[in-house]
């Protein structure tokens, strides 16, 4: 029989005090209202990994049309929510990928398409793919196939669009929540110098979305390692004066 | 007008303009379907877009400027709904005639070049340099149909324009009484409203949609209400100098959709125009058309 | 016209010393030449018998024979053919002259074969990685590389047991070979 000292407590996470706050009814109507909006208007990045990007324009065009879900594409990760990972995520390409994921404004959704993003589909074997995404990053909906259809690929999106209306889709909070199990993972595979341009800690307080696992021993070497940035200088040199 | 009344209406006439705005987006956005041959977007879809984007809990901000640049973009447009008579609402239309409403109509882009040269990003800068040549040559044959209009009317004023025109029934609409002005007009809509074939601004694959690169969230928001309300004013203007304006609702609802649908119906199946060709072609046909409507008119 | 410069190109290869010739088909020619001598007959191919294209470059590790292989594409407009020049160089040093004096777009081909073999090509302008530019282990092309065997060690694999295997499971199915078996 459990007495009252080995009932577990369990926590509330800092999020649900935040919300906590706003305790008018009127709060909870507004949320619904724009988590159904977010739902029906998603704008996909058309940022297109690998060689799942062949099956996204059957999915936009007349025969398997995406707009009529809501869903367009947008050109650059300041305006997007969807991040589509489609294929194979090589080395080369994921540091790109996750510079890309850190600028996009949140809420914000990865959808890994194709089974090499699921444990490293055809290309298990290579030296130089990611296998799997979701140490690098937090991922929604996997879609797997190779590659999968356009209506599969429909179908996945709008399992994204349930998600999102019940509120189950909130992965970009486990980024803030888990950074250092990510950036752990980033730093094995780039190296110990792999920095970007956002900070994301401090983004994480911002959000009040710290927890005690944002920062450890990986985010620590990154400060160690971390170089200010500078802005690119232009500047234009005549190549004929130089070398005479 | 009393003071309470002209307050009413200066907060309706924009409202109004939003939400009519909103179905021209649906409807551009419909027939772009329609002639792709696939269905488009449900019927509150713009109203989800925006917000959605408002509903973004990240704002990533480049300067104080940025944000002035967005609040002038909107701003500018919010103004110039208050100078354009709709049925049962003049608001500021007897105070500013149409050489205002040239003038407030080019706020917008300036302060959204303010905004984008704020961001400093490179496509950014050649999009928007883009929609600033793109307006010096859609300004000239613009203001040669107001100056027409201005001239057979013998008042700017747009209240009294429409007066005018209602008083004589449909015989004495504008397009009656100067159709090559009229022609001239129609052919300036695309450019005004930045539809194909004058689309360069934006130019989504080439320059990542130009002028936007950098606005997310609410900004883009702010963008898209901007288009709406940028729709429904060239609608209206069009509408108000040529077409008789509207006595009531009724009238007045099929034929600022039909002045949208007419350049957007021709719009989706032409590729875009390069910048110096858009000038070019501005500077043409446009003010030949105009030119010699003027003739006609001041003969 | 084509036929008959494919049967004067014939006579000539014949009769060269170090140079073994053999025509697969019309269009095909295999020719084995030594490595000293391989720059002269590319130089007598380009410029006295119209093979003036280079279509590629590649490379074959012949790990048994401790020798890596260099094949040569050459193609003629004039006569329609292609002719592979093969040869041989040890595979210790690993380190060949450069084609690129006659032919400039050999800088791409060695660059790739530099960044995948490890082979070095004396003169060619350029050897910087550009494909494996992350990459810091070994070129990884060589046989010696395994690549499955680096896999295991530096990533990690995902840990799934869906659902609809696991009824399968109870209903006596199952997975026959699974990825851990055959993943060593």
């Amino acid at each position: 029989m459990s007495t009252i000292d080995n009932i577990p407590v369990r926590q509330e996470t800092a999020l649900a005090e935040t919300s906590g706050k706003r305790s008018n009814p009127l709060a909870h109507v507004f949320d619904e209202l724009v988590k159904f909006c977010r739902s029906r208007s998603m704008f996909m990045l058309h940022y297109c990994t690998g060689c799942g990007a062949i099956e996204l324009p059957p999915a936009m065009t007349s025969r398997f049309d995406m707009e009529r879900l809501g869903i367009q594409p947008m050109v650059s990760p300041r305006q997007a929510d969807i991040l589509l990972i489609t294929g194979y995520v090589s080395i080369k390409t994921l540091k790109r990928v996750i510079l890309t994921y850190e600028q996009m404004p949140a809420p914000k959704y990865v959808i890994g398409i194709c089974s090499c993003t699921v444990n490293g589909g055809m290309y298990w074997q290579s030296y130089a793919t990611a296998k799997v995404l979701r140490e690098y990053m937090p991922v929604d909906v996997y879609i797997a196939g190779c590659m999968p259809r356009p209506e599969a690929v429909i179908s996945g999106l709008r399992k994204l669009m349930g998600d999102i209306e019940s509120g189950r889709a909130e992965s970009w909070k486990k980024y803030f929540q888990n950074y250092d199990y990510y950036l752990g993972n980033q730093q094995k595979l780039f190296g110990d110098h792999w920095q970007t341009p956002t900070d994301i800690v401090a983004e994480a307080r911002h959000y009040e979305l710290i927890t005690e696992h944002t920062q450890g021993e990986h985010t620590a070497l990154l400060e160690k390692h971390q170089k200010p940035l500078e802005a690119l200088q232009m500047r234009l040199t005549n190549k004929e004066k130089q070398e005479s | 007008m009393s003071m309470t009344e002209l307050i009413i209406e200066l907060t309706l006439m924009p409202l109004v303009a939003f939400v009519l705005g909103l179905g021209m987006v649906l409807m551009m956005r419909r027939i772009a379907a329609r002639i792709q041959r696939r269905v488009g977007p449900p019927f509150l879809q713009p109203l989800y877009d925006i917000i959605k984007l408002y509903g973004k809990q990240t704002q990533i901000s480049h300067g104080l400027i940025h944000e002035i640049g967005i609040i002038m973009a909107v701003g500018g447009y919010v103004a110039a709904e208050t100078l354009l008579p709709v049925p049962g609402m003049n608001g500021l239309a007897d105070k500013g005639g149409a050489i205002t409403l040239a003038y407030v109509m080019m706020i917008p882009s300036l302060g959204l070049a303010l905004g984008v040269g704020q961001c400093a990003n490179p496509n950014g800068s050649i999009g928007i340099s883009r929609a600033l040549t793109a307006m010096l040559a859609y300004d000239i044959p613009f203001i040669l149909v107001i100056f027409g209009a201005a001239y057979v009317y013998g008042t700017t004023n747009l209240a009294d324009i429409i007066a005018l025109q209602q008083q004589q029934g449909p015989g004495g609409w504008g397009i009656m009484q100067m159709p090559l002005l009229a022609i001239a007009g129609l052919l300036t809509l695309p450019a005004m409203m930045g539809k194909h074939p004058y689309e360069i601004y934006v130019a989504p694959a080439e320059i990542a949609t130009g002028p936007m690169v950098e606005m997310g969230g609410k900004f883009m928001g702010g963008l898209f209400v901007m288009q709406c309300f940028q729709l429904y004013t060239v609608a209206v203007l069009y509408t108000t100098l040529f077409l008789g304006g509207g006595e009531n609702w009724l009238t007045f609802l099929p034929k600022i959709f039909a002045v949208v649908a007419i350049p957007m119906s021709i719009a989706y199946v032409f590729p875009r125009y390069r910048t110096e060709d858009v000038v070019r072609l501005m500077w043409k046909w446009p003010v030949l058309v105009g030119l010699m409507g003027l003739a006609v008119i001041m003969k | 016209m084509s036929k008959d410069l494919n049967i004067w190109l014939d006579n000539l290869l014949e009769d060269i010393e170090s140079v073994q010739f053999k025509r697969k088909s019309s269009r095909r020619v295999r020719v084995d030449v030594s490595s000293e001598a391989l720059p002269a007959l590319l130089e007598l191919l380009q410029g006295h018998a119209s093979y003036v294209h280079l279509s590629a470059i590649s490379c074959v590790d012949w790990i048994d024979d401790d020798e890596f292989e260099l094949v040569y594409h050459v193609w003629s407009y004039e006569t329609r053919s292609l002719v592979s020049a093969h040869t041989r160089i040890p595979r210790d040093p690993g380190v060949y002259l450069s084609i690129y004096d006659l032919y400039q777009p050999a800088a791409f081909f060695e660059r790739d074969i530099h960044e995948m073999f490890g082979v070095y090509f004396e003169g060619s302008p350029n050897m910087d990685k550009f494909i494996l530019t992350e990459w810091e282990g070994p070129p990884p092309m060589r046989k010696e590389f395994d690549s499955e065997a680096f896999v295991n060690q530096t990533f990690s694999w995902e840990q799934y047991h869906p659902q609809w295997l696991k009824e399968l499971e109870e209903q006596g199915g199952g997975i026959t070979s699974r990825p851990e078996d055959v993943r060593r």
